[in-house]
């Protein structure tokens, strides 16, 4: 199964964030690093679909006050994310190969 | 507003329904908490808006994301449709998507059925927020509701007012009120530093700012022992006032300024906006002297009342009326008959007019709104028709009857939608002309007349009301299109003549529906106009025409005795005549179309009234001897006043034709003697014609004219006939009262036409806003006739291509379709005629009375009408004529 540009990027950030991810680090992350605008909509269906994909793992944090007696949703990448980062990322570089001259320009 | 700890539980409620109860959703509102909570503390109004935009946001992108997924998924190709066990979300967000593309598929008939209804309810809209602004919710003040107007008057007495010693006694004997204040009338004379000016003010009880729950922008209010004579010389400047007079400088409290003759100190300035009552800018206290506190008779006080903790208006009303019994038996020769009545503040000042005009107003755009969705079900009705195969085929596919609704009534919905922002557009422009052609100095007598704008309650009402005529315009089209005859329209249908007959039987009856509610708006729109122009420019018993008039009001302390008060009228009308362009000039204690009136009550010699205490009132004038020819009032009989009729010689009057009428009806009055309550006799020597004082409350009601001389007034109108344009001698006059006495404010000073436009305004705002009612009710009917018989004429076009081709000439088919037009209009005036005598009541309530339904008028309007929906059915008529046999036949 291949990854999306964006599903990369998603999964990239968690990693980069490690015990301290969830949507508001993650979106910050996204906009800081790539410099563009993420739609919070947008990265919530991002992440529902990579869990449904199993190739990230979900714990709910307890209850916090500032959130309205609510929990963070954590994320962490599975083992089959990283694989698949690695495979789309090997297929990328696999592609490259050789046009690394056009980059130049 | 909305606390600024959390979000808005609206836009809370709107996420929960959109993703449920789970954990997603709680880690997406878990979020979106913790970060409204960032933003609120920098701004909490901002944090709220945020937290909407991303509520909404989110929202929609489910509902289509959602629906996107599974239709791939599902992969069924070009089957928007739901599964068994759907959410109710997915469902409807398949459903609106399916509608939006129809929408889209038809967009010049959608923008036609938007606009429509951007007519019909921003005609709603409009009225909305005046009734809300006029009645509703009229007064900017913190506690409103807990504030009561009283009046302790005779029980036929529409008035509302106290005298001071029932205002006194009530104060001693009442406990439902926290505080009782009364307000009195003033028209300040503010002199020094600037042209002298009269102002606005009124006389207030010390405690009447905290009464009000009002805080001074600068200075304090009135102290209690500031009511006492002598220590009462204190005035409260209005924020306005202040700027515009004072330069805003703070300096000035403590000081001294010139009012009325006399030093007053400065001791507040009012807070910005506050004018209450009536655009007051001035405040000083009432202070009563022993005489006039133990007066019981003139009842000249305005009282307002803030209610205890805990107490409500009922039981004030209980209260008062215990009281008020009371006080009538303690003093029966003042209080015979005295009621005393306790109204909510904003009941208590509404202009008594407003009432009923705003209802009809209100029906009359109803009316409109019914109009418009007769259009826009007419006009689905004829699109459903085009639709029918496509029914068909979804309803054989295994679509639900209740599903085709549901969706055409979504369909229906997002039209209604589309239309709000229109709508508004039309409130809001609605809104500004009418607050915009309103003079000033009547606006502020119209209590709440500034709060109309467009705000979010209208926001809510509008998107209520679209919601609401959604319903009503896409019910009967949803059903009518939800029930093919499946097997008829799927073989090839559309040329039988049977095809859609009951459809168009609807839109038949949608058109009489139309016409039917369209002749009473009419009726009652020309009503108005006619009855604005009669008020306006036909006969008012004078000539408003060429007289300029100007208001003085001489302050006691200057003119405390009659001697000086007659002296500045004589020498003010000497030095105006000599004024150039002026031809005739007089003095008269109230001019007609003035606003203000003076009342006296009589006594015919010979006549005794039955009850002393009641006399009957009429008009009371005091006029120099040039007033009927200044004003173009004619003598009818006997003569007018002359030089002659001085302070030392008989007391004479002239009484109008209507008062002559009333109390001697088979007599000649002249030389017959009446007078004013017990005072000395006086002797009728002519008889004037009537006038129209004012159009609501005073036509040709009785007056009773005396020589200024005999009874000067401090309060004076002078009038001049002028010989040329009335504005063009408003400087030279201005100079010419300078010359008397150049402390004196002169206002008002304008034509006497421009009063005349003024008194009526109210009438003409009748007039316009009921014209513009009809001409959309007439528009949309044409609209309306239009559509049917076009539509008809294009389902038709092979039956006459048949009838053509047998036979019929050009103008047979042309009579053929306009007499089909003609009926509609014939049955729909038939109907319309009998509910405008229905709302014959309406009308003329609507109208103050002053109008009543008239049979010539409707059937004339009847004819416009029938003439106007004939000329919409000759287009599609002629269409129909000149088709050509051979190209019908061969379609």
């Amino acid at each position: 199964m291949y990854l999306g540009e964006f599903e990369h990027i998603v999964l990239l950030a968690i990693l980069r964030l490690g015990d301290e991810a969830y949507a508001i680090p993650i979106r910050e992350e996204i906009e800081e690093r790539t410099g563009r605008a993420v739609a919070r909509g947008a990265l919530y269906t991002a992440l529902e679909r990579l869990e449904v994909k199993r190739f990230l793992r979900s714990r709910m944090s307890d209850p916090l006050p500032e959130r309205g007696g609510r929990s963070r949703r954590y994320f962490t990448v599975t083992a089959a994310g990283l694989s698949a980062m690695r495979s789309s990322r090997r297929s990328l570089l696999r592609l490259w190969q050789g046009l690394e001259g056009r980059l130049e320009s | 507003m909305s606390r600024p700890d959390a979000p808005p539980r609206a836009a809370e409620r709107l996420l929960a329904v959109a993703f449920g109860r789970g954990e997603w959703a709680e880690s997406i509102l878990g979020d979106l908490h913790e970060e409204f909570i960032v933003r609120a503390l920098r701004s909490p109004a901002s944090a709220a808006r945020w937290y909407w935009i991303q509520a909404v946001r989110l929202t929609s992108r489910r509902v289509l994301v959602r629906t996107k997924d599974r239709r791939t998924a599902t992969a069924v190709p070009g089957a928007l449709s739901p599964n068994p066990g759907d959410s109710i979300m997915r469902t409807l967000g398949l459903e609106t998507r399916y509608a939006l593309r129809s929408i889209r598929k038809r967009p010049a008939m959608s923008a036609i059925v938007v606009l429509t209804l951007a007519l019909g309810l921003g005609a709603n809209a409009a009225i909305f927020s005046m009734i809300d602004a006029l009645v509703l919710r009229p007064f900017t003040l913190p506690d409103a509701d807990r504030m009561t107007l009283m009046s302790y008057l005779k029980a036929d007495d529409i008035d509302k007012r106290v005298s001071p010693a029932d205002f006194l006694d009530w104060k001693r004997q009442t406990d439902v009120f926290e505080r009782l204040t009364a307000m009195l009338w003033w028209d300040a004379n503010l002199v020094g530093r600037d042209e002298p000016e009269r102002v606005q003010g009124f006389f207030v009880s010390a405690d009447f700012f905290p009464t009000l729950g009002i805080e001074l922008a600068r200075g304090r209010s009135f102290l209690a022992d500031e009511e006492t004579q002598g220590k009462h010389h204190r005035v409260v400047l209005g924020h306005g006032l202040w700027e515009r007079r004072f330069a805003a400088d703070p300096g000035i409290i403590g000081q001294s300024i010139d009012i009325d003759g006399r030093p007053h100190e400065v001791v507040g300035i009012a807070p910005a906006g506050f004018e209450f009552p009536m655009g007051a800018q001035l405040w000083a206290p009432l202070s009563l002297d022993s005489k006039a506190a133990a007066n019981r008779r003139a009842t000249y006080l305005m009282v307002i009342g803030r209610l205890a903790p805990g107490r409500t208006l009922q039981d004030a009303k209980a209260q008062m009326a215990v009281i008020g019994e009371r006080l009538e038996r303690d003093h029966p020769d003042t209080n015979r008959g005295r009621v005393s009545r306790v109204y909510s503040l904003a009941e208590g000042m509404r202009d008594l007019g407003v009432g009923p005009i705003l209802s009809m107003w209100q029906a009359a755009a109803a009316f409109v709104l019914l109009i418009a969705c007769a259009n826009v079900a007419s006009l689905l009705l004829a699109r459903g028709a085009e639709r029918q195969r496509e029914m068909a085929v979804r309803v054989a596919m295994g679509a639900s009857r209740l599903r085709v609704v549901r969706e055409l009534l979504i369909e229906s919905g997002l039209l209604a939608l589309a239309a709000i922002p229109g709508a508004l557009l039309v409130a809001f422009i609605g809104l500004k002309l009418v607050v915009g052609y309103m003079p000033a100095k009547i606006a502020r007598f119209v209590v709440g007349w500034h709060q109309m704008d467009v705000d979010v309650r209208l926001v809510l009402f509008t998107a209520g009301l679209a919601m609401l005529t959604a319903l009503a315009f896409g019910l009967i089209p949803a059903l009518q299109a939800s029930r093919p005859r499946l097997t008829e329209s799927l073989k090839d249908g559309g040329r039988g003549a049977t095809v859609g007959a009951s459809r168009q039987r609807l839109r038949r009856g949608l058109v009489v529906a139309e016409i039917a509610l369209a002749l009473p708006l009419l009726v009652a729109a020309g009503l108005s106009v006619l009855t604005v122009h009669r008020f306006l420019y036909g006969p008012q018993g004078f000539e408003p025409d060429r007289v300029l008039t100007m208001q003085v009001v001489l302050p006691d302390v200057k003119y405390p005795a009659e001697g000086e008060r007659r002296r500045f009228a004589e020498t003010a009308v000497a030095q105006l005549r000599q004024t150039p362009g002026v031809e005739v000039a007089a003095a008269v204690n109230v001019a007609p179309a003035a606003g203000n009136n003076w009342t006296r009550g009589i006594e015919i010699d010979g006549k005794p009234n039955p009850d002393p205490n009641d006399p009957p009132s009429v008009d009371f004038r005091a006029a120099t001897p040039d007033i009927f020819a200044a004003l173009g009032i004619p003598i009818l009989s006997g003569r007018a006043f002359t030089e002659a009729d001085r302070e030392d010689s008989q007391r004479v009057a002239i009484v109008s034709a209507s008062l002559a009428r009333r109390y001697w009806p088979d007599e000649d009055p002249i030389g017959r003697r009446i007078r004013f309550g017990t005072e000395e006799w006086m002797t009728v020597v002519g008889i004037s014609g009537d006038v129209i004082h004012d159009w609501f409350m005073r036509r040709n009601y009785p007056t009773l004219y005396r020589p200024f001389k005999q009874s000067p007034t401090s309060e004076m109108a002078l009038a001049v006939r002028t010989s040329a344009d009335p504005a063009s001698v408003a400087a030279g006059a201005r100079a010419a009262l300078r010359a008397v006495d150049p402390m004196q404010p002169v206002f008002d000073l304008q034509p006497l036409r421009t009063s005349l436009q003024e008194r009526t305004v109210g009438l003409q705002y009748i007039g316009g806003i009921m014209f513009v009612f009809g001409g959309l009710a007439l528009v949309l009917a044409v609209v309306g006739v239009y559509g049917v018989m076009a539509y008809m004429v294009t389902q038709r076009r092979h039956e006459i291509g048949v009838r053509m081709a047998l036979g019929a000439t050009r103008r047979d088919v042309l009579r053929l379709t306009t007499r089909q037009a003609m009926t509609l209009a014939a049955v729909g005036v038939g109907f319309g005629v009998v509910l405008s005598l229905a709302l014959g009541r309406l009308i003329e309530a609507g109208l103050l009375g002053v109008a009543s339904s008239d049979a010539r008028l409707t059937a004339g309007l009847a004819a416009v009408l029938i003439a106007s929906a004939m000329a919409a059915a000759y287009i599609p008529a002629r269409r129909a004529a000149s088709i050509d046999p051979t190209v019908a036949l061969r379609e």
